[in-house]
């Protein structure tokens, strides 16, 4: 059971949201897909889950296209929340779960596990408007899991919620990937995708820019950030050829280079200067790579 | 097809078991049985009164004392005094000041009686059932002096037989019975279809654009199909306002029971059994090509208080529908009646008109029913089709525009 996407594209008139990406999830995987605001997200996600169709190529789970036949195997968390303000936790649960094919007695099992599982079983018979953004958001996150999907699709789950729900929602994401669901989700928290996901791609203006295993990706990745410590001013640094950016901060600098070989030539330069007390080559983290990647255009 | 029906039992369900569907539904059937016993509840408050009749000064001048065959009126309606001692002007004072309640003088022989009425209040019936009573007076009084016999009297007012046939074999003539039957009929149908298409319509688009504020659709449309949900909530409200409608019509059932055998009576003669058929299938298509239009309406806004502005062109549609129904009561035949009646949206209305009030080829009828089921279901698909790409859009409501986009998102790409 894999998710395939093979060169999908999706043209609304002359602006091209998703352009010629292809993907593969295996079964049991947490895939993340990263991208700034508008870079076709949730335009992916609407094609893996057959509301758009894609102007070219294909969309395949298990080898067969999505449809609203087999709508009971997906999950879906949309990133705008929504569910129904004036009915109960109970009554939209019971129509949403239905229309994933569930029974009634099963769904109220379900459901009753997931709110005690979340800390609010008080939350049965109130209605949707009177609970906190972070409640509905629970309530939100058990519509996209209650009926066991294999495929989970989560647009940006973490947003809105605070450490404590934030670390409860996280703890289940896992333990559904544990269980053996695909889960597919985006987020703008990049400490997030680094916790949660082995694969990824990110996505500028509908293309990809980054696709691959997050741990190759970061060691493969030229840039290098260093953390200096020195007695002496570091700005001279400003001048070597490859440094990209220098942040300071009351531990000294950051300092942002090309590649090691630039590493290497402040490391050199440094050290006829005079003492260094830190001297630390690390890999980037996906923060950077994402600002490096799908920020700002000067940096193409 | 699980989706559809729990659509349906979930919109229907909602609908019905909500506080304002229940306060409208009784307080809607107890109106209509108020309204149906009327005159049950006029008579219980004006019990005495109605057994007084209101009395009439008659201020006699004429030779042969007609004042007095007046007075011997029991059938009448009004009790009518002699006004023996004075002239008409004290009769009028005496009747201000409540003594009577109206004063009738008449003058002149039998060849030419002249009568004048001095009445009040604004019920323009009392003068004219007064000319009626001094006339039948008059004949009476007339027929005696001529001498006729019982038999002369009823040679003159027997009446006579009069039947009406059609021109041609199997064709149709209007009597005034089946006219006005036709006539109530359409007449009834032709604003149940507008207040239908009015509070239904508005019903699936409010509904729709609801959900897409709420922003539960898209988790909807990733569950059903967006054109089974469209049907379904289609379905739905039509079911809700059927119970709706039912109970109404139940309570006017029971209502005339309780009012006695003429109103019973009554509905009897104004509902043609024949034209019931045609008025539920075209109630039924009609509100499926009405419907349609509303839900796809309903999914180009964003929000419910864009609802009123998107619907408007149905609202117009069955405007202008209700004024050419209306207009056409009085010319089924006219050309334009005709031709209108092939325009779906028009359909429903003036097809049941064309049955009703005048003469239709049963090829034409057959024609017609065709091209509405036609466009219902081309409606519907077309409806189905901007729903299905309308959901997923968000923005500023603009007819063309969003018809326009939610069209080519709508489509189906492979």
């Amino acid at each position: 059971m894999t998710l395939v996407l093979n060169n999908i594209k999706k043209k609304f008139k002359d602006h091209t949201a998703v352009d010629t990406i292809s993907l593969t999830v295996e079964k049991g995987e947490m895939f993340g897909l990263l991208g700034a605001n508008g870079a076709g997200k949730t335009t992916s996600f609407r094609m893996i889950l057959g509301l758009l169709d894609p102007t070219e190529g294909t969309v395949t789970w298990a080898g067969e296209r999505l449809s609203y036949k087999r709508t009971k195997l997906i999950g879906y968390l949309p990133e705008e929340r929504g569910l129904f303000p004036k009915l109960t936790v109970k009554e939209q649960l019971i129509y949403l779960m239905k229309l994933k094919g569930m029974k009634k007695p099963e769904i109220i099992k379900e459901m009753k596990h997931w709110l005690d599982r979340f800390q609010v079983p008080e939350y049965e018979n109130k209605k949707i408007e009177e609970l906190s953004k972070g409640n509905q958001q629970k309530i939100q996150f058990m519509a996209a899991v209650l009926h066991k999907p294999e495929l989970l699709i989560l647009d940006e789950p973490f947003s809105g919620l605070d450490p404590v729900n934030s670390d409860m929602l996280k703890a289940a994401v896992l333990d559904l990937q544990k269980a053996g669901t695909t889960i597919v989700f985006s987020s703008h928290q990049m400490q997030n995708v680094e916790e949660l996901c082995e694969d990824l791609i990110m996505l500028k203006q509908g293309k990809a820019v980054l696709q691959g295993n997050l741990r190759e990706i970061k060691r493969s990745y030229g840039m290098k950030s260093i953390s200096l410590r020195a007695d002496y001013d570091l700005q001279f640094l400003h001048s070597i050829p490859g440094v990209l950016k220098i942040e300071f901060n009351k531990n000294g600098a950051t300092v942002k280079v090309e590649n090691e070989t630039v590493a290497e030539q402040i490391f050199r330069a440094i050290s006829e200067k005079g003492f260094v007390r830190k001297f630390e080559v690390d890999e980037p983290s996906l923060h950077d790579i994402f600002i490096d990647k799908a920020g700002g255009d000067n940096i193409d | 097809m699980t989706n559809f029906w729990t659509t349906i039992a979930h919109t229907a369900g909602r609908r019905i078991k909500s506080k304002a569907f229940i306060f409208a539904t009784i307080s809607m059937s107890l109106l209509v049985l108020v309204l149906v016993n009327i005159n049950n509840i006029i008579d219980v408050f004006s019990n005495e009164s109605s057994q007084e009749k209101d009395t009439i000064a008659v201020v006699d001048l004429t030779e042969e004392n007609i004042g007095e065959f007046l007075e011997s009126q029991t059938e009448s309606r009004f009790e009518y005094i002699l006004h023996l001692d004075g002239d008409v002007d004290s009769a009028i004072e005496e009747a201000v000041n409540n003594q009577y309640n109206y004063v009738l003088t008449v003058r002149g022989n039998l060849e030419e009686i002249e009568a004048e009425f001095y009445g009040s209040g604004n019920d323009f019936m009392i003068a004219q059932e007064v000319h009626q009573d001094v006339q039948r007076v008059k004949e009476s009084l007339a027929t005696n002096e001529l001498g006729l016999s019982e038999q002369e009297l009823a040679l003159i007012y027997t009446p006579i037989v009069f039947d009406e046939f059609p021109l041609q074999e199997g064709g149709e003539v209007q009597t005034m019975e089946s006219h006005m039957q036709s006539y109530w009929m359409v007449y009834a149908l032709v604003f149940a279809i507008y207040i239908i298409v009015l509070t239904f319509g508005s019903m699936i688009a409010t509904e729709v654009a609801t959900e897409k504020s709420s922003r539960v659709m898209e988790l909807l449309v990733s569950s059903i199909n967006p054109v089974t949900q469209m049907l379904g909530k289609i379905v739905g409200i039509g079911i809700a306002g059927m119970v709706n409608l039912l109970v109404i019509a139940g309570a006017a059932l029971i209502g005339t029971y309780i009012s006695g055998e003429d109103t019973f009576r009554f509905l009897i003669d104004v509902i043609d059994i024949s034209l019931i058929f045609y008025a539920l299938t075209l109630i039924l298509l009609g509100y499926f090509v009405y419907g349609g239009m509303a839900a796809m309406l309903g999914a180009l806004v964003s929000r419910a208080e864009e609802v009123n502005q998107a619907l408007q062109p149905v609202v117009f549609l069955a405007m202008i529908a209700l004024f050419i129904s209306i207009f056409g009561l009085n010319t089924p035949d006219a050309t334009f009646i005709q031709v209108l009646s092939y325009v779906p949206f028009f359909t429903p209305q003036l097809l049941f008109l064309r049955i009703g009030m005048g003469t239709i080829p049963t090829w034409e009828v057959i024609l017609i029913f065709l091209i509405l089921l036609i466009s219902a279901i081309l409606i519907t698909i077309l409806a189905a089709r901007v729903y299905k790409g309308g959901v997923l859009m968000y923005g500023k409501f603009s007819f063309k525009e969003g018809m326009k986009q939610a069209f080519t998102l709508g489509k189906k790409e492979s």
